[in-house]
């Protein structure tokens, strides 16, 4: 199975060093590493659904109010839009990468982080909203777990938007080098994966809440 | 939103006050005088021979895997003997508490014993966060560190800067959680911590605070590092190194590393949630207002139990690397042991609710998940019955490698017979929380202390380039193997006697007798520590005469035997071309042991960076910070590490060449310094049939003495 | 579930372990595990050496083997043949798989499936079965505090006794239990397995002994530092002698109301190891207080009872001379 004992090796046929062997791919290495993060966080975000998951009952919200009575999906979906058109942009951005035009990455960036700045704000003006009306998470089990995993992502695209202004200045400054491109691929794949999970928050959170 | 905490609290310090400082503790305060004065003359040594720089340019600065994987073991060796002390003052307590009556020492507070309650809860908590978490982590992932790029042909790490970044964050934990013992107190609700004892109305103290921020941190150095050995393993591999020729330790460190990276998340959020409780004053593990306090020990053990495998794995590629090799023979059932690794790997996600049957989740519930447990029983055996076939037809050498790895053999066969007990729900019922159960796991854990002891020695001359002393690794060896029987052999039995585990005291004196032999054990243990210290400085000052080339053993197999012994920055002059499963053995069974490159090419390497040392004392600041509610330094660490990562991304590190001239004579540097201990070497062991050329029968029976141990010695 | 026939077919399997094991330990009482003294706990013993004997058979033979290999393939000792080829064999290998597999389909069938409904705390069928002809069973209500035990029995003027248990013989016992404190476990290490006792949450345990004595009770798991004075003894005595108890209970002056129950809930180690008994249990006092921790009542702990114990401890240790 292992090696061939038997047969005969002659020394000056065997190849025993690699002549061209020049390392390994900086940008699909990067890649396959990023794809591991983006496991893990998968991992930290079906954790916290799962703890959703089990303090949604209706005693969970013990006497507080039930996402039913406090979500808006209609004022989430404009989340969700902005949330989506953030990664067309940041998609249009990746496709002017390819034909090497500055501007067209810069400007993609940029309408991309406007949207998830949106984004933001308008979580943070619901957040505002619900403490205001007293859903707070110190309510009851069931609204910590809902903050837990809605302010999670949201801090997600809190990073996400200081890694695009990041990225935005080594544009600038370095132009497209292996590192930028191999960080742009990766804030690609980041952007995407928090999209994804935000169908879920918002399919399984607001929609699912505010029907039950 | 910020609960208020019982004590006082002021903006500056937090809930720091000169109070929390035990210098009344009649056991820490001498400590504390000790481990500074220790501190200072350390320092003072350091300074004094002038090797500050020295230290700060080749290791604290280093992104090259060998020095961080050394560095990783010394942290967990470190580790491993402050837990052990721990493991001794816990034995002394119960051998002293035992039975009624007021036997306690007055002049230190206690009612039973020298500890009270609290500190006894203490020393477990940390002693079993720090074993598991701070010396096993470490130990393996120094080890996998240092041999995984070596086995697969890489010149490093994916990702070196990651890889220091990894060691600093897990140094950050370790400091944490060693000046817990000195200002504040620890967690005393075991290293688990059970809901809701850990909310802040059972533990107004920062004890539970210092405890989640150190797992945090390990967890998350923990997971950098999967990462990093994950797309070292798939990306780096040296041409000819296809799946079916990755070495059987690099296929464990594969499994372990996806299960650290699937499960150390499910930690890192359930102790966030656990921190929302104390900090945020949310209710998710709260007995009232809606939260689920099961919900904590569920999410808990859906990372506890797969750590557990992520623990043993690497130790079972130990085991198979060093078996083979003093067999001198490749390792029985390749296939069906790599199979293996992964079915324990996969089964070890459906299992966790063993650890707590005694919810009273019915009996179906229970069922499925007792025989989801058996059922890693099935591949673990296969792994055992294959090294088993490995020594049969083999030509065994009982060197302390050796030694160790058929020794965790051995734990492992007790700790699988016992952990199938307790997977039996109706047997489980009986012993659950009992000191059984304690027993069952360090016979496991214990296999994985010895399978490092083992690679410690076998792996010691590639990285330094001379052997450990064999007589005294073996000395060693039989100490602490009769240190663990008379520790938990007494343990086993007590569990039958129904000791609970956790007692600061034991309320029977019928168990007294039991106590007494442990403790003997402790002191067998003891001794064992001083061998290992001394097998360390022997080892050290006749290091000329153990001098050793590249394959030390002179039976070894894989990848990793080819690089030069101490294996040089560059890892290989040029990178090998892999032509067999085990190509060392492979090489030699071909008379081609020698061969060396004869003409070389330019490599880029990467610079050293001093960002990871200053990340990793920012996270030790950030934990420090929320662990005594400090707001403003924790904010001001944080945006200083974001700061210092967005720096360091924008330098970049451009690395930099060494010319095909440059490496030849460091190539030939390298021979030179190995020819010394030439005369020494080894030469060829394993088959000797075929078209071996270098091996020699007769010559290897009258080499003189510094040869492979025991070559042909008998079991010492 | 399991045949009584089949269950004493079994058993033979376990004589092996079962002599070893019971020989010199059977004698002294303080092997409880092995001496089992409740139905419960003799059933889970039973199954414990069933698993036992299959795992001591394969790992033993395996031990063996290893040992026997060390021997004769040791280096240069030339007891044995080398053969530095051999790493592989079909036949091996199959059976490498084959018998974990079917050990553990055996296992899993004869002590996993069945030992979980023979001794299923909510509703062992070891007792449930043969409950008829033994007259009603008992009820105890179990509520655990920091750190002491009450054990309220509705059927007799809800009276109560803390931090010990008594209980007549031949009849099942059936508990329920509930916290007000932290998590903790049940456990009588010789009648019954342990049941994790939990605040805001009700759990359920039951038990039948044939032997009268003393048993010892444990809190199983660690709640705090108060855990290894959290014991009470259970004493099995003939129906006749607990209902003389239980008269000379019912009569106590002593009355436990929601009030009462505040002061005894109060953090307190019961190092003297007092055994209180009230006449009467205010009606209704478990599910009240089940409802009231779930509503978010909490007795905490004063900081003086975890950092610097040393001043309780005084107390505590006066108490303890005293
Ligand atoms: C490295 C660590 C490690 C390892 C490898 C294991 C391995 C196993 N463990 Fe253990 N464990 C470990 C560490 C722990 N366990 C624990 C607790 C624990 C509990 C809960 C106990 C309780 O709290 O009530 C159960 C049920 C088991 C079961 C098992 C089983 C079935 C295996 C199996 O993997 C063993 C497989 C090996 C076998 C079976 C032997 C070899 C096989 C042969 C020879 C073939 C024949 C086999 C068959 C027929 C099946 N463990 C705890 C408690 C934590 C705490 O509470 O603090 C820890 C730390
Ligand atoms: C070297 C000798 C060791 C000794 C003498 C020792 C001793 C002990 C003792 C006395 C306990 C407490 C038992 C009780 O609860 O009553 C304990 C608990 C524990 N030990 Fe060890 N131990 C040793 C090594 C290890 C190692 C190597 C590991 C892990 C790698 C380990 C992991 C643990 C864990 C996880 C616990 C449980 C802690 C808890 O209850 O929260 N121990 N040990
Ligand atoms: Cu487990």
């Amino acid at each position: 199975m292992s090696s061939s004992h038997d047969k005969p090796v002659d020394p000056n046929q065997v190849v025993l060093w690699s002549d061209d062997y020049e390392g390994h791919d900086v940008i699909s290495t990067r890649t396959f590493g990023f794809w591991m993060y983006i496991l893990s966080d998968g991992m930290l975000f079906a954790t916290l659904f799962a703890a959703y998951g089990v303090l949604s009952y209706s005693h969970s919200y013990y006497t507080g109010p039930t996402p039913a009575q406090f979500v808006a999906p209609w004022y989430t979906f404009i989340q969700t839009m902005a949330l989506f058109l953030s990664v067309l942009a940041y998609g249009f951005s990746m496709a002017s990468l390819k034909t090497g035009s500055k501007a067209g990455v810069i400007n993609g960036i940029i309408a991309s982080m406007v949207l998830g700045i949106v984004f933001v704000g308008l979580d943070i003006h619901d957040v505002l909203r619900m403490i205001s009306i007293g859903v707070t998470p110190e309510v009851s089990g069931g609204l910590s777990a809902f903050y837990a995993l809605t302010q999670v992502h949201a801090a997600h695209i809190f990073v996400g938007l200081i890694w695009m202004l990041v990225m935005l200045y080594q544009i600038l400054r370095k132009g497209f080098t292996e590192d930028v491109v191999g960080r742009l691929i990766s804030l690609r794949m980041f952007w995407q994966f928090q999209a994804v999970m935000w169908v879920f928050i918002y399919v399984f959170v607001y929609l699912w809440g505010y029907m039950s | 939103m910020l609960v208020n905490v019982p004590g006082p609290w002021s903006p500056l310090l937090g809930r720091l006050a000169l109070s929390e400082i035990p210098y009344t503790n009649p056991i820490l305060a001498p400590l504390f005088v000790v481990i500074v004065l220790a501190g200072i003359a350390l320092v003072a040594a350091i300074t004094y021979y002038g090797k500050w720089g020295y230290l700060w340019k080749e290791w604290f600065t280093t992104v090259d895997h060998k020095k961080l994987g050394v560095m990783y073991i010394i942290l967990g060796l470190v580790m491993l003997f402050r837990g052990f002390i721990d493991g001794l003052m816990m034995r002394t307590q119960q051998m002293l508490a035992v039975g009624p009556g007021d036997n306690g020492m007055k002049a230190m507070g206690a009612i039973h014993g020298y500890l009270t309650p609290f500190h006894f809860g203490q020393i477990y908590s940390a002693h079993g966060l720090i074993m598991i978490l701070l010396a096993a982590t470490p130990l393996l992932v120094g080890i996998m560190n240092i041999i995984v790029p070596l086995q697969i042909g890489a010149r490093d790490m994916a990702y070196p800067y990651l890889n220091a970044l990894g060691l600093w964050i897990t140094a950050a934990a370790v400091f944490l959680i060693m000046i817990s013992l000195f200002i504040g107190d620890f967690s005393h609700n075991g290293w688990f911590g059970y809901a809701p004892i850990f909310e802040l109305a059972y533990s107004p103290g920062v004890g539970v605070d210092y405890w989640i921020w150190t797992l945090e941190l390990v967890a998350l150095g923990t997971t950098l590092g999967s990462i990093n050995f994950l797309a070292t393993v798939v990306k780096m591999r040296a041409p000819g190194m296809t799946w079916s020729r990755l070495p059987i330790f690099t296929w464990s460190a594969v499994s372990a590393n996806i299960i650290a990276l699937t499960s150390f998340p499910c930690l890192q959020v359930a102790l966030a949630l656990v921190g929302a409780d104390r900090y945020l004053g949310t209710h998710f593990f709260t007995a009232g207002f809606g939260g689920n306090l099961m919900l904590y020990t569920n999410l808990f053990w859906l990372w506890g139990h797969p750590e557990v495998y992520f623990v043993i794995l690497p130790a079972f590629g130990m085991i198979s690397e060093i078996i083979p090799a003093f067999s001198e023979k490749p390792i029985f059932g390749y296939t069906a042991m790599v199979l293996a690794t992964f079915a324990i790997a996969g089964v070890s996600w459906i299992v966790w609710l063993h650890h707590f049957f005694t919810m009273g989740m019915g009996p179906y519930v229970s069922t499925e998940f007792s025989i989801a447990t058996m059922l890693v029983g099935i591949p673990t055996g296969v792994k055992v019955f294959n090294w088993a076939a490995t020594m049969y037809k083999g030509r065994l050498t009982f060197s302390a490698a050796m030694l160790w790895a058929i020794g965790a053999l051995f734990l492992l066969l007790i700790g699988g017979l016992t952990g199938m007990m307790l997977s039996i729900p109706a047997v489980n019922y009986m012993v659950h929380n009992s000191v059984f159960v304690v027993a069952h796991f360090h016979m496991m854990l214990l296999c994985i202390v010895y399978a490092v002891f083992g690679a410690v020695i076998f792996w010691f001359p590639k990285v330094f380039g001379f052997k450990l002393h064999e007589a005294w690794g073996k000395i060693m060896f039989w100490l602490f193997s009769a240190g663990t029987f008379l520790v938990f052999f007494p343990m086993f039995m007590l569990g039958f006697m129904g000791e609970t585990r956790r007692l600061d005291w034991p309320f029977d004196p019928h168990w007294a007798v039991w106590f007494d032999v442990q403790e003997i054990g402790i002191v067998v243990y003891v001794l064992s520590v001083l061998a290992f210290l001394w097998m360390i400085y022997v080892s050290i000052r006749d290091r000329a005469h153990h001098r050793v080339g590249a394959d030390a053993w002179g039976t070894s197999r894989s990848l990793e035997w080819l690089a030069d012994s101490p294996v040089p920055f560059y890892n290989y002059a040029m990178v090998p071309h892999i032509n067999a499963r085990d190509e060392a053995a492979w090489r030699r069974e071909h008379g081609l042991s020698e061969s060396r490159p004869d003409h070389f090419a330019a490599i880029h390497m990467p610079n050293n960076t001093g960002v990871a040392v200053y990340i990793g004392a920012l996270t030790f600041v950030i934990g420090f910070g929320l662990t005594w509610r400090i707001w403003w330094l924790t904010v001001a660490a944080l945006v200083l590490t974001v700061l210092i990562m967005i720096y360091r991304s924008g330098k970049g590190d451009p690395g930099y060449v060494i010319s095909a001239e440059e490496m030849e004579k460091l190539d030939r540097q390298s021979r030179q310094n190995m020819s010394d201990g030439q005369q020494h070497l080894p030469k060829g062991g394993g088959y000797t049939g075929g078209t071996v050329t270098a091996y020699s029968a007769a010559a290897s029976d009258q080499r003189p003495q510094d040869t492979p141990p025991g070559n042909s010695r008998p079991l010492s | 579930m399991l045949k009584k026939a089949k269950l004493s077919h079994l058993r033979y399997l376990a004589i092996i372990p079962l002599l070893l094991l019971l020989n010199g330990c059977a004698k002294h009482s303080i092997w409880w595990i092995f001496n089992p003294k409740g139905v419960g706990a003799h059933a889970s013993f039973i199954y414990m050496m069933i698993d036992v004997a299959v795992m001591l058979a394969i790992v033993g033979v395996t031990a063996i083997l290893i040992v026997w290999f060390m021997w004769k393939y040791q280096k240069g000792k030339n007891r044995g043949t080398y053969d530095g080829k051999w790493e592989h064999s079909r036949k091996l290998e199959v059976a490498f798989w084959g018998i974990p597999i079917v050990a553990v389909a055996f296992l899993s069938w004869a002590v996993a499936i069945h030992g979980s409904f023979a001794v299923n705390p909510y509703n062992p069928t070891i007792i449930t079965k043969h409950m008829k002809p033994k007259g009603d069973p008992i009820q105890v209500d179990v509520i655990a505090t920091d750190w002491q035990w009450l054990f309220i029995y509705p059927q007799f003027h809800n009276m109560a006794v803390a931090n010990e248990l008594v209980v007549p013989a031949h009849t099942p016992v059936f508990f329920k239990l509930t916290s007000t404190a932290v998590t903790t476990d049940f456990f009588v290490p010789q009648l019954l397995g342990m049941i994790d006792v939990m605040p805001g949450m009700r759990t359920k345990d039951a038990l039948e002994s044939n032997n009268l004595g003393t048993y010892q009770g444990i809190a199983a798991d660690y709640c705090g530092a108060g855990t290894s004075w959290m014991l009470f003894k259970t004493k099995v005595v003939s129906m006749a002698d607990f209902k003389q108890w239980a008269h000379g209970v019912e009569n106590s002056p002593n009355t436990m109301d929601y009030a009462q129950f505040n002061r005894f809930a109060e953090p307190y180690i019961n190092v003297k190891d007092k055994t209180p008994v009230y006449g009467h249990v205010e009606h209704g006092l478990f599910n009240h207080l089940l409802l009231e921790v779930m509503d978010g009542k909490k007795w905490p702990l004063p900081m003086f009872m975890t950092e610097n114990m040393f001043h309780y401890l005084k107390l505590q240790a006066a108490e303890h001379r005293a």
